[in-house]
C-alpha cells in the first residue's frame, strides 16, 4: 500500500459535497486525504454513538471483552451487580493495558507492569509496595476511567466519547423501529452473536464499506458470480433473482434516514439463500409472540446502516473500524437467533459462510471493488464521485426519511449529508 | 507411484506424500477438476477459526463435496471479481507424518505454506503483492473399492485463522 497523501489543511469541507436538486456529488479526496481522516476521527468518531459489542458476549457477571471505541482501547465488562460497564483499557499508573485477552472471565484486572490491581468495575483495589506513595496520595482518582457514555438498545451496546452526547434513543430516532424488526426475527425477541468473528482488512477507505452495504444497484453485476452459483445449484434461477431484485412498484426500496442511517429493504431473501423465513413453524412462532400484523414488517429483508460504524444484516452484525484513510478493518459477527431450532441457526451459519465469509462467494467480490475504488480515487484530477441516482424519483416519508427505488443512491446521499454536517459541526443531533 | 494409484498394504509415508504433492501440483496448475477427483464423494474441506464447533460457530470455510464443487465452479466458470486477475499460488508441503493407519484408512498431517500473488498493474492497490499463508493440515485418507487412496477430509488450520483475512478466495 502506498503512503497516505500529505495532509492538506486547506481542503474546504463545505465544498466536498455538492447537493443540488438533480445532482449529488462527493469529492474523491474524502477517501484519500489524511487531514480529512483525522478530522473524521475527531468530529465524527469521537463524538458519535458507536456500536462496541453485544450483550450476549458478556452474559455472566465477571465476563469481559476488550475492543476499541473509535481508536481507543476499552474493556466491556459485566459487574457482580449484572450491569454492563465500559472503561478504558489503560492503567492509571503509566498507561499499560491492564487486560490483554480479547475475552474472558475475571474478577480483577492486574496490570502486568507494576502490579496494580483493579476490580472488574474499574476500582483500584491494590498497588504493589503501596507505602512508597505516602499517606497523602489520593487513590480515589486512580480507578480505571469509565467511558463517558454507554447505553444498550435491544442487546446492542453503544458507547460514546462525548459526555454531552444526546441519549442513544434520541439519536436512533426512527432507526429504532427497524432495529426492533431485526431483533424480533427472534420469536423471543433476542438475537445473540457467535463467539467467532469473520474479520477482514482491506486496503481501502472505511466509507466504501458504508456506501456498499445499502447499495442495491451493484448486486446483479458485482455478484454475478454468486447468481450463477445459485442458478447452477438450482437454489434460484438467475432471471428470477434479477427480476425480483429490480421489481418496480413493490415494497423493495432504499431509504436514507436522519443522522446518516440507511436502509436497503427487500421483500425476499438475499439472492435466494436459505430462506428459513418461509418455514411454517418459524412463522407460527413469530405470530404467537409478535402478532400476525407484524409478520410482514419483521420478515422484510433489511440491511440497516447505523452511521458511522455498524450494519445489521439478516445473518450478522458488521462493524467497521477505520485504521487509516486507506485501511479498514471489518468484523462480521454472525447472529444466533434465540428461540428457534439450533439446526436452523446452523444452516444460517453455513449460508453466511457461503456469501459473507472471508472465503465466500459474495462479500469477497464487494471487497475487491473497494480496492478498485481506492485505486481509482487516486486520480484526484477527476475529482467527483456521483450519487445522483434516483434524485428525480425519491419521495419523503413521515419521519423525514427519503425513500427511493431499491437501486437508488438515496441512503448514500443521507450518509454523506450527515458526514458533511458532522465534519462541519461535530455533534450528534436529535431527530 | 502415481497419486491415488491402486496399491495394497497400509499407506506408507511415501504414498501419503505422493498424494499430497499431487494435490498441491493440481492446485498450482489450476487443474481444479483434477483437484476434486482426489477427494471422496462425501469429502469435507474445512478451515476452522478459533472455536472448532461448526454447529454453533463460524468457520472460514466448511465445504462439503457440493460446496467444493461450487467453489471450483466459481473459480473456473464465473467472473469472480476477487479472482480477476486470478491468484497464482504455490503450495509448499513439509513435515508429512502418517499418524494413524489402518488397512483402508489413514490419518496424515503436514505443514503447508501457500504463497500467493495476483499479477496485474503493480501500481494498483492490491496487485502484485506476494503473500504467504502458513498452516497445519490434517488429512483423512480412504482407500476406495478401486484400490485408490482419496481424501475424505482436509482440515487446514491457518496460523492466522482468527485474524483478519484479505482475499482468501483461492484454494489453500
Ligand atoms: S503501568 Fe500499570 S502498574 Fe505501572
Ligand atoms: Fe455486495
Amino acid at each position: 500500500m502506498r503512503a497516505a497523501p500529505t495532509p492538506d489543511p486547506s481542503i474546504d469541507v463545505a465544498g466536498l459535497v455538492i447537493d443540488e436538486p438533480h445532482r449529488f456529488r462527493v469529492d474523491g479526496r474524502v477517501h484519500t486525504d489524511a487531514h480529512l481522516f483525522s478530522l473524521e476521527m475527531q468530529r465524527i468518531w469521537e463524538r458519535s454513538w458507536l456500536y462496541v459489542g453485544h450483550e450476549s458476549e458478556i452474559r455472566q457477571p465477571g465476563d469481559y471483552r476488550t475492543t476499541v471505541l473509535g481508536r481507543q482501547p476499552i474493556i466491556l465488562s459485566r459487574g457482580e451487580d449484572g450491569s454492563i460497564r465500559a472503561m478504558f483499557n489503560r492503567c492509571m499508573h503509566r498507561g499499560a493495558v491492564v487486560c490483554r485477552a480479547e475475552r474472558g472471565h475475571a474478577n480483577h484486572f492486574r496490570c502486568p507492569y507494576h502490579n496494580w490491581v483493579y476490580r472488574n468495575d474499574g476500582t483500584l483495589v491494590g498497588m504493589a509496595q503501596k507505602s512508597g506513595y505516602g499517606d497523602s496520595f489520593d487513590t480515589s482518582e486512580m480507578n480505571l476511567v469509565a467511558v463517558p457514555r454507554l447505553e444498550v438498545y435491544r442487546g446492542l451496546i453503544f458507547a460514546c466519547l462525548d459526555p454531552e452526547v444526546i441519549p442513544l434513543r434520541d439519536r436512533l430516532g426512527p432507526t429504532a423501529w427497524y432495529i426492533d424488526q431485526w431483533a424480533d426475527r427472534s420469536p423471543v425477541g433476542r438475537i445473540a452473536v457467535t463467539e467467532g468473528v469473520h474479520r477482514y482488512q482491506y486496503p481501502g477507505n472505511w466509507k466504501f464499506q458504508l456506501e456498499n452495504g445499502v447499495d442495491g444497484y451493484h448486486g446483479n453485476y458485482v455478484h454475478e458470480s454468486f447468481v450463477k452459483i445459485l442458478n447452477r445449484s438450482g437454489d434460484r434461477k438467475q432471471q428470477e433473482v434479477v427480476r425480483t431484485r429490480n421489481r418496480v412498484g413493490s415494497n423493495n426500496c432504499a431509504k436514507g434516514l436522519p443522522h446518516g442511517d440507511g436502509l436497503l429493504e427487500r421483500e425476499d431473501g438475499m439472492l435466494g439463500t436459505f430462506d428459513y423465513a418461509s418455514l411454517d413453524d418459524y412463522r407460527q412462532a413469530l405470530v404467537e409472540t409478535h402478532g400476525q400484523d407484524r409478520l410482514a414488517d419483521i420478515l422484510t429483508q433489511r440491511n440497516i446502516l447505523i452511521f458511522p460504524n455498524v450494519y445489521l444484516f439478516e445473518s450478522h452484525i458488521r462493524v467497521m473500524r477505520p485504521i487509516s484513510p486507506t485501511s479498514t478493518l471489518v468484523d462480521t459477527i454472525p447472529t444466533w437467533i434465540e428461540g428457534i431450532d439450533d439446526a436452523l441457526n446452523t444452516r444460517r451459519l453455513r449460508e453466511h459462510e457461503r456469501f459473507f465469509g472471508p472465503s465466500s462467494f459474495g462479500a469477497t467480490d464487494d471487497i475487491e471493488i473497494f480496492v478498485l475504488n481506492q485505486t481509482g480515487v487516486q486520480a484526484e484530477a477527476a475529482r467527483w464521485l456521483d450519487f445522483s441516482r434516483g434524485l428525480a424519483r425519491e419521495r419523503v416519508g413521515k419521519h423525514g426519511e427519503r425513500i427511493g427505488h431499491s437501486t437508488d443512491e438515496t441512503p448514500q446521499r443521507a450518509m454523506y449529508r450527515e458526514w458533511q454536517r458532522r465534519m462541519l459541526v461535530g455533534e450528534e443531533m436529535a431527530s | 507411484m502415481t497419486a491415488g494409484a491402486a496399491a495394497s498394504g497400509p499407506l506408507s509415508r511415501e504414498q501419503a506424500e505422493a498424494l499430497l504433492f499431487e494435490e498441491a501440483a493440481r492446485l498450482d496448475d489450476r487443474d481444479l477438476h483434477g483437484w476434486l477427483e482426489l477427494f471422496t464423494d462425501d469429502a469435507i474441506y474445512w478451515l476452522p477459526m478459533g472455536i472448532e464447533d461448526p454447529d454453533r460457530e463460524p468457520s472460514l470455510i466448511l465445504d462439503d463435496r457440493s460446496r467444493m464443487e461450487e467453489r471450483v465452479f466459481r473459480l473456473l466458470d464465473t467472473a469472480a471479481h476477487a479472482q480477476t486477475p486470478p491468484s497464482r499460488t504455490q503450495h509448499d508441503i513439509t513435515n508429512v507424518r502418517v499418524v494413524n493407519v489402518e488397512l483402508d484408512r489413514a490419518q496424515v498431517t503436514c505443514h503447508l505454506v501457500v504463497h500467493e500473488v495476483r499479477i496485474g498493474d503493480p501500481s494498483q492497490v492490491g496487485m502484485a503483492q506476494a503473500r504467504s499463508l502458513p498452516g497445519r493440515c490434517e488429512y483423512e485418507l480412504r482407500r476406495g473399492g478401486d484400490g485408490r487412496w482419496r481424501i475424505a477430509r482436509k482440515v487446514v488450520r491457518l496460523l492466522t485463522r482468527e485474524l483478519p483475512q484479505y482475499n482468501l478466495t483461492f484454494i489453500v
